[in-house]
C-alpha cells in the first residue's frame, strides 16, 4: 500500500505564520512554529486521540467553543489562538480539576522531575487550588505485577495505560473498573497484569501513578544520565536508552525509533538489565584446573587458549552466537581462517545455506522492512512465532491489521497468538515448512496442492484459502523464521520459499514488499555478512574452500576430527538443536574456549577457558538488524571486574597466534568490517548514528552479490512423519526462556518451566489432565514436562518449550 | 385545544399486540411509505419539521438527509434508554403500543437507506423490553421486519438490546459504544454518527418518541403536520410532570402552548396552598425557572430564549415546602454517579459540586464557597467531551444565580444550628425548617 | 498520619463499591482469553451467548446480554460466570469485568435475588422517596434474599414514590407499606397489582 502523502498547509497559530503537514493535529502542528500544547491522553503512538483530559483546549476562529488540539487536524487557513485568556481559563480549571483528587506527594514519589503533571501544573496551572475538600485516601503502592506497582490516587485517568493493553498489545488485560470518580486502572479478579509487553505502561504515564517495581526509588532525574543503545536480547534490536547511575543500570527506556521498534519494548528488553550487575556472571577469566573453574589472569588465560589452539593446528571450530557484534564476528572469522587456517565456523543454529541462496535470500531487491508489516497490503507470517522470537514485531503486525487493514495470513506448526487478528491461518506438521511452501506455491500458481499439503502434514483447503489471502503484484511481505531454511532440508525449503516469493512478484525489487526472516540469534543476519559462515567470507564473499557448519562441527568433534571449539556468546547445550550430539563433541573435545557471560551448563562443564564476556551496555560495536539496518552499540558503563572489549580479547589472541588484526580501538574495528563488506563500504560509525542506516539504501548496495540460485527441482518434498501412534514433537522458545531473564531477579517468575502443549483430542486419548505430569521420550531421551492443554492445538502434535529433544516423534505418558 | 396524535387510545386493550395495531390501522402508513419513493418519505417528514424528542432537538429529516448515500451497511439506532431524571414519554409508547414504533423505524430505515436496525433500551424498563420484543417477533412474523418488506425493496433487519443501567449510555455516542459491547463512554466528535457511528458505519440515532411519531407524518403528509405547534417547533410532544403536581403523568401538547397551562391546567398545579418554585422546562439538566416563568410559550425556540431548554419535555415541579439545596444537592449527585468517568472536568467537577453542596448543606461552608460553585461550573461548561458536565453545571449554576440569597441563608441557618447543637441548647423553630425564600 | 482508607467515606450514595485498595494477587496466572480446553462452560449458557453474538455484526455487542445471562444462571457476575462468558466470545475476563463494572443493574458482588430498587432521584424524592428507601433498608436489609439498592431516576416519576421489584414497577408507596411489599415477595406474590405500572392508565384526559 502506498503510504500516505503529506501535503504542507499554512495555518496560524498564536499570530504566528506556520507551515505544517496537513490534518496533523492540532498539538502536532503547533510544534512546528514553537507553540507548546499542553496534553494528558494524546499519545499519538497509542492510535486515534480519545479527547478525554481536556488539557489541550484551544480557541480556534469560527468554531464558538473550544476544541481540543489533540483531535482536531489543522487545515489551511485555521486560525488558532493558545493563549487567550478563554484558553487559559479552561487549562488552568482543567488542572485544578486534575489536582483535586490527586495526592501531590511530590516528594516521595518516583516520577518526581520527570512527571509531565508537574510540569504543566507548572506550566500551564494556575498554582493554587480552591479545593479545600479532604482528599481520598487509599492504600498504595500496590502490586499490580511483579513487575509494576500502581497507586491509584495518583492516576489521573487518562486511560494511556489502558490503551496499550487494549489497543497495542491487544492482550487485554488491563482495564478500567466502575464509573465516574470512582473509576480505577485494574484487572480481572486480582490477576496479575502479566504480558509480554506490560512494562510500556510505565512509560506512558504521565504521573507516578504506575512504577516499575525494580526501579522504585532506586534514583532521582538529576542523579542519572541517559545512554543510548541498542538492545541484543533478541533480532528485533530495539533502540534503548539506558539509564545509568554510578555506572549501573537502572532502567531501560524505549529510544522511539519507527524503522525499528515504533516507541515499544518488550518486558525482556527493559528489565532483563538486571542481568547485567548480577552476582552469577562472570567478569574474570577462568580456565580449569583439577576439573574445576577458577580465576586467573587476563595473561594466563590468553596464553593457555592460544597454546590449546595452536596445539589443535587447525582442527579448530567456532561457533559465534547471536549476541556477537559484527566486528567480533569479523574478527573471530579472520582469527579462524588466517591466524588458526580453519574454515569450519557457523554463526547459525541450523547450519549453513549453499552460498547462492544466502545471496538470494538477502539480496537488497527481496528485502522488506519493519515499517512495511504496517504498510504492506498483505503479510505471511511463515513459521515464526513474532510475539517469541522478534516481540516488538508483533506489535507492528498487530497494528498494520488493526489501524491499515492489513491483511494477516499466518502459517505455522503452532498456533499463533496472531491467528485470532489473521484472515487466514494454516497448520503444518512441525519441520514441514518446505512441503507446506510448495503447496502454497502451488495454490497461488496453479499446480498440485493436494500432493505436498499431505506431505506437509496440512489442509489442502486451508492451503488455497491462505493463497487467496495473498495477491501476486499486491505488496506482500514474508515474515519467516529461520529455522524454515536450516537444517537438512534447508536448501530445499529455500529455494521453495523463492520460488513463492517469484510467484508473488516480489523478486523485482519492489518497494514496500519482499521478504524479512526472523533470525535465529539477535544479530544472524549480520554475522551472516560479517562471514561468519563455512561457506563465505565477509560481504557474503567466495571462499576457496567451504568449512563445516555448525551441525558438522558438533558431528566432527564428537568424531575426534575435531579437537578444539571456540564459542563465542554460544553454550551449544541452551542454543542449539541436537543436543544429544553437542554434549558428545563437547565431551570429546580437548580445548573448548568459551566467551560467556554466565556459566551455562556446556560452559561450566566443558570449557578449559572462560572469557568473560561484555553484558550489551559495555559493549560497543554495530549489529544489522533482520531488515539490513546497521546500528550501533555504544557502551553506557564500564567493564565490570576483569571484563574487557571482547574485540580485543580476540585480536590479543590472534597477536599470541602470531597474527596481527591490525584493530587499537573498536571503532578501528568497525571501519575494518566496512572496508571488507563491498555493500557497506563508506560506512561510518557517525553516519550510522543514534538510528542505523539500512545499507540497502545506500549506493554501495548495488556492489551486493547477485545469485540466481537454481529454482527448486519440483520433486515431492519429503512427507512429515507419521504419528502412527505416536506424536509429532515440535519445539519452541517463548520470550522468557533466555539465560538474562532466569539470572533478573525481576523477570525470575516468568522463565518457563518445561511445558508440554497438547491438544484437548490427544489428552483425552492418553488421559491427560491440565497441570499433569508426564514424560516425554524419543529415541530413548526422555524429559520431564507439565501438560498445557491448548484448544487450538492440532491433534497429532505436541510441542515442547525447550531444545532438550530431538523429534520427530515422541511418546507421551504420565510422569 | 391539543390535538392527540400520539396517546390517540392508548388504553385500548391489548394495542401491543399486533392483531389491535392493525385492527386501528397500523402498518398503514408503512405500506403507504413503500408505496413511495425513499426521497419522498425522507421530503415528508423534512417538510414536517419535526425536530428530535431526545433532548437536543434536532430536525430529524436533516439527520437522514446527511447520511452517505450509495450502498453500504447503514445503522438505525432507536434509542429508548430514557434516564433523564423525570423523563418517562418513551416508556409509556414502548409499553402500551411497540408496534408505532417499528413501523416508524421502517419507515425511517426506508428513507435513510438503512438494512439494520437496534432498539436500545435501558435495562430497568423490562416489562416494556418483553413486550417490545414480543411486539418484534410478531412484525417478523407478519413480514413487516425481515427481507424485502411486503415486497419492497426494503429490507431491515432489528434486534432489542437491553442496556443494564447507566444513564450515559442515553447520550447517543455513548449508546453506540455500548451497543457495540464496550463501556458507555462518549466519543469525540466529529466524526458524527451520521458519518462514523455504529461499528464506523453511518448511523441515524433517534429517540423513541421521535421515529413513532414517523407513521403519523406519513398519514398526515408533512406539510400538515408542520402546521401543528409553532414554526420553529412543529407537531406535538409528549410531556412528563412530575415532582409537586397534582397529576403527575404524559400528557401529549401541541407546542408552543404556555407553560402554566401544562403545569396548571393539565397536571393541576401543586397541592393546595402550595406555589410552584421552581421548575425543571426539560428534565433535570435544563437550568431551572421560576414561578414567574410560567407564561413562557413551551417549545423548543421560547425555552431557548428564556436560557433553558425543551430537553426530553420533562417538567418536574418544585413547590416552596423543599430547599433549593436540596434540589441542587440531589441534582449533583446523580450527575456525580452518572459521570462516565472519561473526561476530567465532568468526572471531576461534578464530585467537587457534590462536596461543596454537601457542606452548605451540613454548615461547613461560606458565602465564597457559593461563588467557588459558580465558577466550578463555568469551568465545566463547553470543556467537556459531552455534554453530561454542563447537564450539571447548568441547572446547578442557574440555580445559584436565581435563588442566591436562599442559598446564603440556608448556608447561615445551617451554621447557627451547628453552633447551637454545640452548645446543646434546642435551636428555634424557624432555623430547622431551612430557608424559604 | 496513615488514614484507615476503611473509614474513609467514600460510597455516599450505597450502590457502588469500589475496589480501590485491592492489589493483584501475586499468585495467581495472568488472565487471558480462556482457553476453551480448560474452560467448561454449561451448554445452555453457551447456547444462549452464541445466540446474542450472532445477532450483532461484531461479537463483542453480546457484552451485555451475556452479562445477563451469566447473572441470571449465578445470581451475580462471578468470576468463574465472567470467565464462561469470555471463554464463549473470545475476549479476556477483563473486558467482561471492565463492560460489569460499569452499569449498575450488573453485580460483581454477590447479592440477594431479588432485586429492590427503590427511585431516589429528584422526582420521587420531592414525593417521599427518601423515607421510603430508608422503609426498604430497614425491613429487607438484612435479608439476604433481597438486593435492595437506591437508584437513579427508573423513569416512572408518576407513580412517584416507587420502586422495582426485579423489574416490575410498584407505585405510589408509602413507607408504612413496605413490610407488606416485602412480604409479598418472600412468598412469590406480586404487590399490589393495581399500582403496578403494567396496569396503570394514562393520565392524559385525550388518550382514550
Ligand atoms: C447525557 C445525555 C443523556 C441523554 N439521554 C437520552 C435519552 O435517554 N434518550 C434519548 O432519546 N436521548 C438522550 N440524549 C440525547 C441523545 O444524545 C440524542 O441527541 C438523541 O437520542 C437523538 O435523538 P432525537 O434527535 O430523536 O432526539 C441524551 C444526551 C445526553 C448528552
Ligand atoms: S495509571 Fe497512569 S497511565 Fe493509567 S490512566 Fe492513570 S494516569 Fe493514566
Ligand atoms: S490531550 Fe487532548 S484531550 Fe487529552
Amino acid at each position: 500500500m502506498p503510504r500516505p502523502e503529506q501535503r504542507m498547509v499554512t495555518f496560524s497559530i498564536d499570530g504566528l505564520e506556520v507551515t505544517a503537514p496537513e490534518n496533523a493535529m492540532l498539538v502536532d502542528a503547533a510544534k512546528y512554529g514553537d507553540v507548546e500544547i499542553p496534553v494528558f491522553c494524546y499519545e499519538p503512538k497509542l492510535g486515534a486521540p480519545v479527547g478525554a483530559c481536556r488539557m489541550c483546549l484551544v480557541e480556534i476562529e469560527g468554531i464558538p467553543k473550544l476544541q481540543t488540539g489533540c483531535s482536531t487536524p489543522v487545515k489551511d487557513g485555521m486560525v488558532v489562538h493558545t493563549q487567550t485568556d478563554r484558553v487559559k481559563q479552561a487549562q488552568e480549571a482543567i488542572v485544578e480539576f486534575l489536582l483535586i483528587n490527586h495526592p501531590l506527594d511530590c516528594p516521595v514519589c518516583d516520577k518526581g522531575g520527570e512527571c509531565p503533571l508537574q510540569d504543566i501544573s507548572f506550566g500551564w496551572g494556575g498554582g493554587r487550588s480552591r479545593f479545600i475538600e479532604p482528599k481520598r485516601h487509599f492504600q498504595k503502592p500496590l502490586a499490580l505485577s511483579p513487575l509494576v506497582a500502581i497507586d491509584r490516587e495518583r492516576c489521573i485517568l487518562c486511560y494511556r495505560c489502558v490503551r496499550f493493553s487494549q489497543e497495542i498489545a491487544e492482550d487485554y488485560q488491563l482495564v478500567l473498573e466502575e464509573r465516574g470518580a470512582h473509576t480505577y486502572v485494574s484487572t480481572f479478579d486480582g490477576h496479575p497484569y502479566v504480558a509480554p509487553f506490560s512494562g510500556n505502561i510505565v512509560e506512558l504515564c504521565p504521573v507516578g501513578a504506575l512504577t516499575s517495581q525494580p526501579y522504585r526509588f532506586r534514583a532521582r532525574p538529576w542523579d542519572i544520565e541517559g545512554s543510548g543503545s541498542v538492545c541484543t536480547l533478541c533480532p528485533a534490536q530495539c533502540n534503548v536508552t539506558f539509564t545509568v547511575r554510578d555506572e549501573r543500570v537502572l532502567r531501560v527506556l524505549g529510544r522511539d525509533n519507527v524503522e525499528v521498534d515504533d516507541g515499544w519494548l518488550c518486558d525482556k528488553g527493559r528489565f532483563a538489565y538486571q542481568a547485567v550487575h548480577v552476582d552469577e556472571r562472570v567478569t574474570q577469566p577462568l580456565i580449569r584446573d583439577g576439573g574445576e573453574l577458577r580465576e586467573v589472569s587476563w595473561e594466563r588465560a590468553l596464553s593457555e587458549a592460544a597454546a590449546a589452539l595452536r596445539r589443535a593446528n587447525g582442527r579448530v571450530g567456532a561457533i559465534a552466537g547471536g549476541e556477537t557484534t559484527n566486528e567480533e564476528g569479523f574478527l573471530l572469522q579472520r582469527l579462524m581462517r588466517e591466524g588458526l587456517g580453519s574454515g569450519d565456523l557457523d554463526s547459525r543454529p541450523g547450519g549453513t545455506l549453499a552460498l547462492d541462496l544466502h545471496r538470494a535470500l538477502g539480496a537488497p531487491d527481496l528485502q522488506a522492512t519493519v515499517a512495511d508489516l504496517e504498510f504492506a497490503h498483505s503479510v505471511l507470517v511463515l513459521d515464526c512465532e513474532p510475539v517469541d522470537d522478534m516481540p516488538i514485531v508483533d506489535l507492528r503486525i498487530r497494528k498494520g491489521v488493526r489501524r491499515r487493514h492489513v491483511k494477516l495470513a499466518v502459517a505455522t506448526s503452532r498456533p499463533s497468538s496472531l491467528d485470532p487478528n489473521a484472515s487466514a491461518t494454516a497448520r503444518f506438521a512441525p519441520g514441514a515448512g518446505e512441503a507446506f511452501v510448495m503447496a502454497l506455491s502451488a495454490a497461488l500458481g496453479g499446480g498440485d496442492v493436494a500432493g505436498p499439503a499431505q506431505a506437509a502434514g496440512a489442509d489442502a483447503a486451508e492451503i488455497r484459502a491462505l493463497g487467496r489471502s495473498l495477491q501476486a503484484g499486491d505488496d506482500v511481505v514474508i515474515l519467516y523464521g529461520e529455522q524454515l531454511v536450516s537444517g537438512p532440508r534447508g536448501e530445499h525449503a529455500a529455494r521453495a520459499l523463492l520460488d513463492l516469493a517469484r510467484r508473488l512478484e516480489l523478486t523485482s525489487g519492489r518497494e514496500g514488499a519482499g521478504l524479512l526472516c526472523v533470525p535465529a540469534g539477535t544479530n544472524g543476519r549480520g554475522l551472516t555478512e560479517a562471514g561468519v559462515l563455512p561457506n563465505a567470507g565477509p560481504g557474503l564473499a567466495d571462499v576457496e574452500q567451504s568449512g563445516r557448519d555448525t551441525a558438522a562441527i558438533a558431528a566432527a568433534a564428537s568424531a575426534g576430527e575435531l579437537t578444539a571449539l571456540y564459542l563465542m556468546h554460544c553454550d551449544p547445550l541452551v542454543d542449539l538443536p541436537g543436543r544429544d550430539a553437542w554434549a558428545g563433541a563437547l565431551e570429546r573435545a580437548t580445548t573448548v574456549v568459551a566467551h560467556a557471560a554466565f556459566l551455562t551448563d556446556g560452559v561450566r562443564e566443558h570449557a578449559n577457558v572462560v572469557f568473560p564476556a561484555e553484558s550489551y551496555a559495555e559493549k560497543e560495536g554495530t549489529l544489522t538488524h533482520p531488515d539490513g539496518r546497521v546500528q550501533r552499540l555504544r557502551p553506557a558503563i564500564g567493564h565490570p571486574g576483569a571484563t574487557r572489549s571482547e574485540w580485543s580479547v580476540i585480536a590479543d589472541l590472534a597477536r599470541r597466534l602470531d597474527l596481527d588484526l591490525g584493530v587499537l580501538t573498536g571503532a578501528m574495528a568497525s571501519a575494518q568490517l566496512f572496508a571488507a563488506v563491498p555493500f557497506y563500504a563508506g560506512l561510518t560509525l557517525e553516519a550510522i548514528g543514534g538510528k542505523g542506516v539500512r545499507w540497502q539504501e545506500r549506493e554501495a548496495a548495488a556492489t551486493f552479490p547477485a545469485a540466481e540460485p537454481e529454482a527448486a527441482d519440483g520433486a515431492e518434498p519429503p512427507s512429515a512423519a507419521d504419528a502412527n501412534g505416536r506424536l509429532r514433537l515440535g519445539t519452541f522458545r517463548s520470550i522468557w526462556n533466555a539465560t538474562e531473564v532466569r539470572v533478573s531477579p525481576a523477570l525470575r517468575f516468568l522463565h518457563p518451566k518445561l511445558r508440554l502443549e497438547i491438544s484437548p483430542a490427544d489428552a483425552q486419548r492418553l488421559e491427560l489432565f491440565q497441570g499433569d505430569h508426564v514424560v516425554v521420550g524419543s529415541d530413548g531421551h526422555t524429559v520431564d514436562a507439565t501438560v498445557t492443554l491448548r484448544e487450538t492445538m492440532p491433534e497429532g502434535s505436541v510441542f515442547l518449550e525447550t531444545n532438550a529433544l530431538d523429534g520427530p516423534l515422541v511418546e507421551v505418558r504420565r510422569a | 385545544m391539543t390535538k392527540t396524535l400520539l396517546l390517540k387510545g392508548i388504553d385500548e386493550p391489548d394495542l401491543h399486540t399486533l392483531e389491535v395495531y392493525e385492527r386501528g390501522g397500523g402498518y398503514q402508513a408503512l405500506r403507504k411509505a413503500l408505496g413511495m419513493s425513499r426521497e419522498e418519505v425522507l421530503h415528508e417528514l423534512e417538510v414536517s419539521a419535526i425536530r428530535g424528542r431526545g433532548g437536543a432537538g434536532f430536525a430529524m429529516g436533516k439527520k437522514i438527509s446527511f447520511l452517505p448515500k450509495g450502498q453500504m451497511d447503514k445503522y438505525l439506532v432507536c434509542n429508548a434508554d430514557e434516564s433523564e431524571p423525570g423523563t418517562f414519554k418513551d416508556r409509556e409508547l414502548l409499553q402500551k403500543n411497540p408496534h408505532m414504533l417499528i413501523e416508524g423505524m421502517l419507515i425511517a430505515a426506508y428513507a435513510g437507506g438503512i438494512t439494520r436496525a437496534f432498539i436500545y433500551i435501558r435495562g430497568e424498563y423490562a416489562l416494556q423490553a418483553d413486550r417490545l420484543e414480543a411486539a418484534l417477533e410478531e412484525a417478523k412474523a407478519a413480514g413487516y421486519v425481515g427481507e424485502r418488506v411486503l415486497g419492497s425493496d426494503l429490507s431491515l433487519t432489528m434486534w432489542v438490546h437491553r442496556g443494564a443501567g447507566a444513564y450515559i449510555c442515553g447520550e447517543e455516542t455513548a449508546l453506540l459504544d455500548s451497543l457495540e459491547g464496550k463501556r458507555g463512554n462518549p466519543r469525540l466528535k466529529p466524526p458524527f454518527p451520521a458519518n462514523q457511528g455504529l461499528y464506523q458505519g453511518p448511523t441515524l440515532i433517534n429517540n423513541v418518541e421521535t421515529l413513532a411519531t414517523a407513521p403519523t407524518i406519513i398519514r398526515m403528509g408533512g406539510a400538515e403536520y408542520a402546521k401543528l405547534g409553532t414554526t420553529g417547533s412543529t407537531g406535538t410532544k409528549l410531556v412528563s410532570i412530575s415532582g409537586h403536581v397534582q397529576r403527575p403523568g404524559n400528557y401529549e401538547i401541541e407546542l408552543g402552548i404556555p407553560s402554566r397551562e401544562i403545569i396548571y391546567g393539565l397536571a393541576g398545579g401543586p397541592p393546595e396552598g402550595r406555589s410552584v418554585k421552581l421548575w425543571f422546562p426539560g428534565g433535570s439538566s435544563a437550568p431551572v425557572l421560576t414561578g414567574d416563568d410560567l407564561d413562557i410559550p413551551y417549545d423548543f425556540d421560547s425555552l431557548a430564549k428564556a436560557g433553558t431548554m425543551l430537553g426530553s419535555g420533562a417538567i418536574i415541579v418544585v413547590d416552596d415546602s423543599t430547599p433549593v439545596v436540596d434540589v441542587a444537592l440531589k441534582v449533583a449527585k446523580f450527575y456525580r454517579h452518572e459521570s462516565c468517568g472519561k473526561c476530567t472536568p465532568c468526572r471531576e467537577g461534578t464530585n467537587w459540586t457534590v462536596k461543596m453542596l454537601e457542606r452548605i448543606d451540613s454548615g461547613e461552608a461560606t458565602p465564597m464557597d457559593l461563588d467557588i460553585m459558580a465558577a466550578v461550573c463555568t469551568n465545566i461548561i463547553g470543556n467537556c467531551l459531552c455534554v453530561l458536565g454542563d447537564a450539571m453545571a447548568m441547572p446547578i449554576g442557574s440555580m445559584i444565580v436565581k435563588f442566591r440569597p436562599e442559598f446564603e441563608a440556608h448556608i447561615e441557618a445551617a451554621r447557627a444550628r451547628n453552633e447551637l447543637a454545640t452548645t446543646e441548647e434546642a435551636p428555634p423553630e424557624a432555623l430547622i425548617q431551612g430557608a424559604v425564600a | 498520619m496513615a488514614i484507615d482508607p476503611g473509614r474513609v467515606p467514600r460510597f455516599g450514595h450505597g450502590s457502588r463499591v469500589p475496589g480501590w485498595d485491592e492489589a493483584a494477587d501475586l499468585e495467581k496466572d495472568p488472565a487471558p482469553i480462556p482457553d476453551p480446553a480448560t474452560t467448561p462452560v454449561p451448554e445452555e449458557l453457551r447456547a444462549r451467548i452464541e445466540e446474542y453474538m450472532a445477532r450483532y455484526p461484531d461479537r463483542r455487542s453480546a457484552a451485555i446480554p451475556a452479562l445477563h445471562a451469566v447473572q441470571e444462571r449465578y445470581g451475580w457476575c462471578s468470576p468463574e460466570g465472567i470467565e464462561q462468558a469470555a471463554c464463549v466470545m473470545r475476549l479476556t475476563p477483563g473486558y467482561l469485568t471492565a463492560v460489569a463494572t460499569f452499569y449498575d443493574m450488573l453485580f460483581t458482588q454477590p447479592v440477594g435475588r431479588h432485586d429492590v430498587y427503590v427511585c431516589t432521584n429528584i422526582s420521587c424524592s420531592l414525593r417521599g422517596a427518601d423515607a421510603l428507601f430508608e422503609a426498604f433498608h430497614e425491613h429487607g436489609g438484612g435479608d439476604p434474599e433481597f438486593n435492595i439498592r437506591a437508584f437513579e431516576c427508573l423513569g416512572a416519576c408518576d407513580i412517584a414514590p416507587m420502586v422495582s421489584i426485579d423489574g416490575n414497577y410498584v407505585g405510589p408507596l408509602a413507607p408504612g407499606e413496605v413490610p407488606e411489599v416485602l412480604d409479598a415477595v418472600r412468598r412469590g406474590e406480586e404487590p399490589f397489582p393495581e399500582r403496578q405500572m403494567a396496569n396503570r392508565k394514562s393520565t392524559d384526559p385525550n388518550a382514550a
